[in-house]
């Protein structure tokens, strides 16, 4: 037997291996075919494309300019924030995911599940893309972390940079926020900009960020580096033996700095003064517009913000009552109440119609028709000229004055001048303008005329009448200034981010309204005597030996017959509470800075917003006026004064003068 | 169906095509040999360049070396018996290795999500490669027995396909869907080899085209759909699951008429190349030598496969020839399925290039392959 087996079948087989050697061939063909498709034919272009993936166009972001207070002080600035990361196809293939995971929450003392959670959203995306696992490392857990590297595969630290507002939430509204770049604004957000905005920059999102946008924003450098297929840059390798690339780097240039009129000292001072109230405060230099201290209660810290937004905060923010993602100081109106009798005193001096010998009788209570209209205080202030009205904030003094007008005209006229009504021009969006009623408004609002009792409404800062806080402060510094009217400012100047003044802002005017010094002088008066006198409404705020002027207001905020306002306030439930209202300015001579405080629903101007004024102009006259009321001068000078005193023939206080 | 009873040992020698042939050419038989020491050269010359990557490849090489050692060792302990040895330790093989692949799922080593490798001491085993080999041993056995004229019908393939589809069931599950593929495909080429009824053909294609869609849908993790898909579409996720083949195919492209040059090859050394010392070893080949080295590449693995269906013809042994030529397609699927996907022709499966890829189990089950090649070669004529 010549073969091994059945031969007849091993023979069939042996055909068959021409079938076998066909298919070899075949493949080989095949192979061989798109081999040279592709090196061949598409070689050049598959060159070209290697060649892309090695050397890629790294963005050098450029930092963003920095907002510094009057002093140069940084507010708000770019600080390194540390990330640790951790790559998952790297921890994958460490094989010993789990014990680097508890390695890592063991050095920075969170529970390892949170690290896992982490890791478990980011599932979808390619696993070598890197996933953060705690963001704002301290010191302390980047040098730990950095110690244990070697022990960490897949785990690194990294840094970011983050906008940090160095007060947290202090101001927020005025500085505001900034964020990535959102497919919806992008398209708005490239028109007419030269230097096109892309997904991952960062753009100002409110406040003053977004205002100066255009100045803040620097231009971004770039640089030619070798990166992998990750897109981590690498080392130039000494394999490849050759330079790869110059490394053509266009330097980043930083944004510009804003330097603005606000003094940190006076924000912080404003914030201790509200503690946990509701509400705005804004403070003016009378004598050029520009905004000293801004701030609205509660508030939030934009820092967290400018990393991206964690959405449970976010929704937090919004569902709060107290509204802290709004500017109380500009975006929403409040009825003035007694502040804007200021302004009903100005109409009725510079109309004539009243003078500082015009006196009336305050029984508690006036005849309207057959109403009875009646004032704050139910046993009545007696007779009160146009100071003492002020002082006490006597209401029926000023019926008898709105009666004695010829209409609710005579007021608008001058609370026009005076700034209410418009939006003051600040630079910040969304301001509200205020309303200041007339009766072609009423008529043309409602289709209902003007009825007699509503000016006597309107007299006391009541019914229609609406103003912001910086309307109101803006409108105090006009009348201790004399008349003029200036456009409330926050930058005082730009510079380069080496220091350079690039721009200067000069005040600007927005009405000059010639107002008589008899009136100034009358209404100052009254308001000396608001804080001063043993009789007004905020002497519980005066400061010893550190003399301010103010009104008081308190708002109603729903229906309450007068006499039960202060009694039965803090029993009310808080949303019915009344707002508290003051506007003061200081020094009594030649002021210097004039500020308005609303209180919401803290019961009372005197009691609710007073205390905040009080703290604001308190820090003021120490840091501005050092020789005057630094607490030994102010020791000394009442040490003075007592002996004074005590002597004969001696100089009357001005107290003494006014009583 | 007919039983004969065979004897392995011939009587006398016979040349039947070629008088004269081993007597003027005593080296002919050594040439698989000598192609598979050319090609584990170029391996290593190709795997040095492969691994001088900063990444987890560092320095591989010298395990390759190790293997290959191994492989060594192997090659000569299978050249001492004669190949009838394997026909009678067939079915003993065969259950050894399902033994193996259960201690795999019971205490398996797993890595990248895949439970494939056995561990002992400081060597780990991947028993589902050197199951490649086991099948087609017992295969080789089963069939040398039977004989249906006019091509097997759908009964007589009733009883190795279950043999066949237990390892594949088994390899799936750990999941390897590219070793598990190349088995049913290595077991195709072996009956179409020896003659399938054309009718049960026709019903095996039919029956074929109405599973795939069942199989995709219920039988394929989320993870192999998904190369599927992008092998359908590369571009539709560049950064995800096509990534690894459009930069495969930048890699071999980039290599153009005559490559970049030895340790020069950008897409691999920049770490663009995922994988870049196992399945993708043909891409760094590739980008080095270019077209010119790739042709000369496939050429020797032509040659070596040539060579080795001339040891199946002249074995002159039903059992000795559909033991090479299971071997043998085991390689020609291996290269045809990784250069394929290598160059963005076929999905990407996890299937390394013989001699080429890094690999213990891989390097170790090829040289014992080639090994049991030159047995039949040279046993012929033995006793």
């Amino acid at each position: 037997m010549a073969f091994i087996g059945n031969e007849e079948q091993t023979r069939e087989l042996q055909d068959r291996f021409k079938y076998a050697t066909l298919a070899l061939i075949l493949g080989a063909v095949i192979l061989a075919s798109r081999l040279a498709y592709l090196q061949i034919f598409n070689g050049e272009q598959m060159r070209q494309y290697a060649e892309e993936n090695r050397i890629k166009k790294v963005k050098i972001p450029s930092p963003r300019g920095m907002l510094l207070d009057r002093f140069r002080r940084p507010v708000v600035d770019n600080r390194p924030a540390f990330d640790v990361i951790v790559t998952p196809q790297y921890l994958k293939e460490s094989g010993r995911a789990s014990e680097v995971l508890n390695r890592v929450a063991a050095l920075l003392k969170v529970p390892v599940a949170d690290l896992e959670k982490r890791l478990e959203k980011s599932k979808g995306q390619a696993s070598f893309l890197p996933v953060s696992l705690k963001e704002n490392l301290t010191r302390d857990e980047v040098a730990e972390l950095e110690t244990w590297k070697l022990e960490l595969p897949g785990v690194s630290v990294e840094m970011a940079i983050q906008r940090t507002n160095l007060h947290g939430d202090v101001a927020s509204h005025v500085l505001g926020y900034i964020g990535q770049v959102s497919p919806q604004e992008l398209t708005k957000l490239n028109q007419g900009v030269a230097r096109k905005y892309s997904l991952d920059d960062v753009v100002g999102k409110s406040g003053l960020e977004k205002e100066f946008e255009p100045v803040l924003r620097g231009v971004d450098g770039s640089e030619l580096v070798e990166v992998d297929a990750l897109g981590r840059s690498i080392q130039k390798r000494e394999t490849s033996g050759r330079v790869l690339v110059q490394n053509r780097e266009v330097p980043s240039i930083p944004g510009k700095n804003l330097i603005l009129s606000l003094d940190q000292d006076l924000q912080d001072a404003a914030v201790r003064g509200f503690g946990d109230k509701t509400g705005g405060l804004i403070a003016i230099d009378p004598r050029n517009g520009e905004v000293l201290a801004m701030i609205s209660r509660p508030s939030f810290d934009p820092t967290q913000f400018s990393r991206g937004i964690d959405n449970d905060l976010w929704q937090k923010l919004i569902a709060d009552e107290k509204k802290p993602l709004r500017d109380k100081a500009i975006q929403d109106h409040y009825m003035p109440g007694s502040t804007f009798k200021v302004i009903t005193a100005i109409a009725g001096l510079e109309e004539g119609v009243i003078d500082e010998n015009t006196t009336v009788n305050c029984t508690g209570s006036i005849n309207l028709g057959n109403r009875v209209v009646h004032c704050h205080k139910k046993e009545g202030h007696g007779p009160v000229n146009v100071v003492k009205a002020l002082t006490k904030s006597c209401d029926v003094f000023f019926y008898r004055l709105a009666q004695k007008l010829k209409s609710v005209n005579d007021i608008a006229k001058w609370a026009s001048h005076m700034g209410f009504g418009t939006r003051t021009g600040i630079e910040l969006a969304r301001e509200a303008p205020g309303l200041v009623p007339t009766e072609e408004w009423k008529q043309k609002r409602f289709g209902v005329p003007w009825g007699p009792g509503e000016t006597l409404s309107v007299a006391i800062g009541q019914s229609f009448m609406l103003a912001t806080t910086i309307q109101l402060a803006n409108a105090y510094a006009a009348l201790v200034n004399g008349g003029t009217l200036y456009r409330p400012h926050l930058l005082r100047a730009v510079e380069s981010a080496d220091g350079q003044i690039l721009r200067e802002f000069p005040p600007q005017i927005l009405e000059k309204t010639s107002l008589q010094k008899k009136t100034v002088d009358l209404i100052t008066q009254g308001l000396w005597g608001v804080v001063n006198d043993p009789g007004g409404t905020a002497h519980t705020q005066a400061i010893k030996g550190m003399e301010f002027a103010g009104k008081t207001g308190t708002v109603q905020v729903i229906q309450i017959r007068a006499e039960k306002i202060f009694a039965k306030c803090a029993t009310l439930p808080y949303r019915n509470r009344h707002h508290g209202v003051f506007v003061g300015y200081a020094p009594i001579k030649n002021p210097s800075i004039v500020l308005a405080v609303v209180a919401e629903h803290a019961c009372s101007g005197s009691m609710g917003a007073g205390p905040i004024a009080r703290e604001v102009i308190k820090t003021y006259l120490q840091k501005y006026y050092p020789d005057l009321y630094s607490d030994s001068a102010i020791a000394d000078r009442i040490k003075a004064d007592q002996k004074a005193k005590n002597a004969p023939n001696s100089a009357p206080t001005p107290r003494e003068v006014e009583e | 169906m007919t039983y004969t009873t065979i004897d392995h040992r011939p009587e006398e020698p016979f040349r039947p095509d070629s008088p004269g042939y081993e007597e003027n050419f005593p080296w002919i038989k050594w040439v698989p040999l000598f192609l598979e020491v050319v090609l584990l050269a170029i391996g290593i010359f190709n795997l040095l360049s492969a691994t001088a990557v900063e990444d987890k490849s560092m320095g591989l090489w010298k395990n390759q070396i190790v293997s290959i050692g191994l492989g060594v060792l192997a090659t000569a302990v299978i050249l001492i018996p004669h190949y009838s040895t394997f026909s009678r330790l067939a079915y003993a093989i065969y259950a050894g290795n399902i033994g193996l692949l259960l201690v795999v799922l019971a205490f398996g080593k797993t890595t990248l999500g895949a439970k494939r490798w056995i561990s002992f001491g400081g060597l780990s085993l991947q028993p589902s490669e050197l199951m490649k080999l086991s099948v087609v041993i017992f295969l080789a056995k089963y069939f040398e027995r039977i004989n249906v004229p006019g091509g097997f019908r759908l009964k007589d393939l009733a009883l190795p396909t279950l043999f066949v589809l237990i390892p594949v069931a088994m390899i799936l599950v750990q999941p390897d869907l590219g070793t598990a593929m190349i088995i049913c495909l290595v077991y195709g080429s072996m009956l179409l080899f020896q003659k399938i009824n054309p009718r049960t053909l026709l019903i095996l294609a039919t029956v074929a085209g109405f599973a795939a869609p069942i199989i995709y849908n219920t039988g394929l993790k989320p993870y192999q759909k998904q190369r599927l898909v992008s092998f359908i579409d590369p571009m539709s996720d560049p950064k995800g699951s096509g990534y690894n083949s459009i930069q495969s195919m930048i890699a071999v492209g980039s290599g153009q008429l005559s490559g970049k040059g030895y340790r020069k090859g950008t897409q691999s050394h920049l770490n663009f190349l995922p994988e870049h010392h196992t399945d993708f070893i043909f891409s760094v080949f590739s980008e080095e030598w270019g077209f010119a080295g790739c042709v000369g590449l496939l050429v020797l693995y032509v040659f070596f496969l040539s060579s080795g269906m001339s040891v199946a013809y002249q074995s002159n042994d039903k059992f000795a020839m559909l033991l090479a030529f299971g071997i043998l397609s085991i390689f020609f699927w291996h290269i045809f399925i990784n250069m394929g996907m290598v160059m963005g022709m076929l999905p990407i499966v996890g299937v390394p290039l013989p001699f080429m890829s890094y690999g213990g189990s891989a390097i170790l089950t090829a040289m014992c392959g080639v090994a049991i090649i030159l047995n039949i070669a040279n046993k012929k004529y033995m006793f």
